[in-house]
């Protein structure tokens, strides 16, 4: 590697850790001010405070993650749990097979503009509410095939990982359709509400108390 | 280099279930990448169905929003995020050529769009919540209290909760996919081509996600009266 590209490394790193390093020190301040505030307002166990504290130490630790790599990169610390040594770093420029051209990628982009015009059209000659659900939930799932298929590159994937991902995610999102009945049942079973007629109101929670 | 680095056809094995091979072909930090889209699709699928459920079962549920501006202005936004998508599937296809001065380009285009998606996104927040919706009601003495007590008086309170959340969570995956897109512009010459088709595919589905967002939430709430 030339000694410029190794500056130009040197450099990021410098940015990206400085980037981290700054956000997390922010994150555990705001953690140490709702800390000192929380004790003197409503002590300090409260789900709120605790909540924070957590998500902020969370948040703190994930921006560490590379400034601690770069001082384990440079020798400073060690990795208790090392059990090599760490890959040379160099530049692969061997080029990888890749399927598909810009010409199909414009296709497909242009196919999936055709669609959510289709579906905004849709709003303005505002048809009845089911067939627009039912046509929307369609297109939709057609431009999400599409978006697998060719910009997640799905298609050129093997098919053992097809069949890994995506029946659990259609068989997941069918058992979760399991409980609609039960939305129109209790839609159906609700008091239905006349304003018109106030003697109604008397009569209707006492049949309703069952 | 250890093992675990080699490339899915750099192994030979008799079969591809038997052992020591990649009966995926892709490597793991890709398939780690795939199992966390379709959990995360899991998450986003429960919360649109939860949402449709507590529609279904209502008796009204507010539709307030004007095709225009409301709706053009969403798509907008979609148009933005369809745009990142294609400059994202660009810089992977030159991350295939190795050409890093074009992956950068792309990328930083794709976080463009990201970028320009959030921006209008909070706009459209601010927007709302200056009118008075907020995650479990309406504020009183606003443009939407009155509007809402004539129109949908059975309607729970839940609109804002749903807007929000939804809307929300993908909100902070488009960020969190704006950063990570950083970080590979920045390391894209150590990074193996396939460290950036990575970041291709939470983006992709960062894009995938709000082509269901769109229509349930924006345009199923398409005002009808007026």
């Amino acid at each position: 590697m030339s000694p410029l590209g190794k500056n130009l490394l040197k450099k990021e790193d410098a940015i990206i850790n400085v980037i981290c390093l700054v956000f997390a020190v922010g994150i555990l301040a705001l953690a140490a001010m709702n800390i000192s505030w929380g004790a003197g307002l409503s002590g300090l166990l409260t789900t709120d405070t605790l909540f924070f504290i957590v998500v902020s130490v969370l948040l703190a630790s994930v921006l560490l993650i590379s400034p601690l790599l770069w001082l384990h990169s440079q020798g400073i610390i060690k990795n208790p749990f090392a059990a090599g040594n760490d890959a040379e770093l160099a530049v692969d420029t061997t080029p990888v097979h890749f399927e598909g051209s810009t010409k199909l990628f414009l296709t497909v982009l242009g196919a999936l503009l055709g669609l959510t015009i289709i579906e905004v059209i849709l709003a303005y000659f505002q048809v009845s509410i089911l067939i627009m659900l039912t046509l929307l939930l369609s297109l939709s799932i057609i431009k999400a095939a599409l978006i697998v298929a060719y910009f997640m590159h799905l298609r050129f994937e093997r098919l053992s990982l097809v069949i890994t991902l995506v029946p659990a995610l259609v068989i997941c999102i069918c058992l979760l359709f399991v409980f609609f009945p039960d939305s129109f049942r209790s839609s159906n079973m609700r008091y239905k509400f006349t304003p018109a007629a106030p003697e109604a109101e008397t009569t209707a929670p006492a049949e309703e108390s069952h | 280099m250890s093992t675990v680095d080699a490339h899915p056809d750099q192994l030979t094995a008799t079969t591809d279930w038997g052992g020591g091979a990649f009966p995926y072909k892709v490597g793991h930090r890709k398939l780690g990448m795939w199992l966390f889209i379709i959990s995360d699709a899991m998450t986003f699928s429960a919360l649109l169905i939860g949402y449709s459920y507590m529609r279904a079962s209502s008796a009204q549920w507010p539709t307030p929003f004007k095709f225009s501006p409301s709706i053009l202005f969403s798509t907008t936004m979609t148009l933005c995020l369809l745009a990142s998508s294609f400059t994202m599937v660009m810089a992977v296809a030159a991350s295939a050529r190795r050409d890093f001065k074009k992956v950068r380009l792309w990328i930083m285009g794709t976080m463009l769009g990201g970028l320009a998606f959030l921006a209008l996104h909070i706009y459209e927040w601010l927007h709302l919540i200056e009118e008075g919706l907020r995650p479990f009601g309406i504020a009183p003495k606003t443009v939407f209290a009155k509007e809402w007590a004539e129109r949908w008086p059975q309607a729970p309170p839940l609109f804002g909760a749903t807007f929000f959340a939804i809307t929300g969570l993908h909100m902070f995956h488009v960020l969190t996919g704006v950063l990570y897109l950083s970080v590979i512009a920045m390391r894209v010459k150590r990074l193996k081509h396939e460290d950036v088709e990575i970041s291709g595919l939470y983006w992709h589905f960062v894009d995938l996600v709000w082509m269901f967002v769109f229509p349930l939430i924006y345009i199923m709430s398409v005002d009808m009266g007026h």
